[in-house]
């Protein structure tokens, strides 16, 4: 088995680190991921959200890989996470259910309210080979190091969705109109249209992401 | 927001997803702080504020919410992904590995 583990610090608030980690699909480091749905959810009495997401993403095989051990280049993985809006605390918990004899690979991640107003992640990773034949130890290497590559990713898609957020903060706004996250988000994004940017700059490719229908040639 | 598994619940998920995230951005900034707060008061600002948010959630988006969930839910059947639901959750409570993240804020 290996194991790995990382901290780093967000500049953002706890609360805006957590609305980023929850918009972060899709995102443009987040290609592989095909599907997100909500499959259950429930506020605990303690004022936690329980939330089971499952995914489908779209995975590589390493060239090395023996031919027919996975019949399929997309797995479905599992992601259970824990809001605590009072403690100021995320839990969430991500795991593949399938091939999982190839290798498991559990991903913990832990978000916090530091002292200075910040906001602390930490990740942690098990990588499980079962399949034997001499692979096991190349498996779980080469999971590690995929994680490793996966980790600096999920943290430039978040970076980009904080990022948007904080754009969105500059207008007026308040919480109870009627417009959603999104659509304050789009608004934000229309007013830049306005704005000469480069083009293929970082704004328009994340506005084709968001927005696909509303990228327009005038 | 990403798509959903089955392609004719993407406009229900859309819905449910915008109503759900103005939802979750005032849930996530409570206007009240239990850190000062003795524990039994704190045990009862939880219990307040989880009332009052369920409350809200079921207004807005209880509709939406229901409707998502029954066409996933069906779709999951359909697909036979029920089944490798709850055999992770049956393996799951057999040889889980232990958390190794510690709260250290409880």
């Amino acid at each position: 088995m290996k194991f790995y583990s990382h901290s780093f610090h967000y500049d953002d608030p706890w609360s805006i680190v957590t609305l980023a980690y929850f918009l972060r699909y899709p995102n443009p480091y987040a290609t592989h991921i095909i599907s997100c749905d909500v499959i259950s959810r429930e506020l605990k009495p303690s004022g936690s959200l329980l939330t089971t997401r499952l995914i489908l993403k779209k995975g590589q095989l390493p060239r090395w890989a023996p031919k027919g051990i996975i019949s399929r280049a997309e797995s479905w993985v599992i992601e259970e996470s824990e809001v605590d809006p009072l403690g100021k605390t995320v839990r969430c918990t991500t795991k593949n259910l399938e091939f999982t004899k190839v290798m498991k690979v559990e991903e913990s991640v832990f978000f916090q309210k530091t002292t200075e107003g910040k906001t602390q992640q930490t990740t942690e990773a098990r990588i499980l080979s079962g399949l034997g034949w001499g692979l096991t130890k190349r498996i779980e290497t080469h999971g590690l190091n995929r994680f490793k590559a996966h980790v600096q990713r999920s943290r430039e898609g978040v970076s980009l969705i904080l990022s948007l957020l904080r754009e969105r903060g500059l207008q007026p706004m308040t919480l109870n109109a009627p417009s959603t996250t999104l659509s304050m988000l789009e608004n934000t994004t229309a007013r830049h249209e306005n704005t000469p940017r480069k083009q293929n700059g970082p704004w328009t490719r994340l506005k084709s992401w968001f927005y696909p229908s509303s990228s327009r040639d005038d | 927001m990403a798509d959903s598994l089955s392609p004719e619940c993407t406009p229900l998920k859309k819905e449910y997803d915008s109503c759900f995230n103005a939802w979750f951005e005032g849930y996530l900034e409570p206007a009240v702080s239990i850190s000062q707060l003795p524990a039994q008061q704190q045990r009862q600002t939880r219990e307040e504020y989880s009332r009052k948010k369920a409350e809200e959630f079921q207004r807005k988006c209880g509709k939406l919410w229901e409707a998502y969930r029954g066409c996933v839910q069906k779709a999951l059947k359909g697909k036979g992904l029920d089944k490798m639901l709850e055999q992770s959750r049956e393996e799951n409570a057999f040889n889980s590995m232990p958390p190794v993240i510690q709260d250290k804020a409880k």
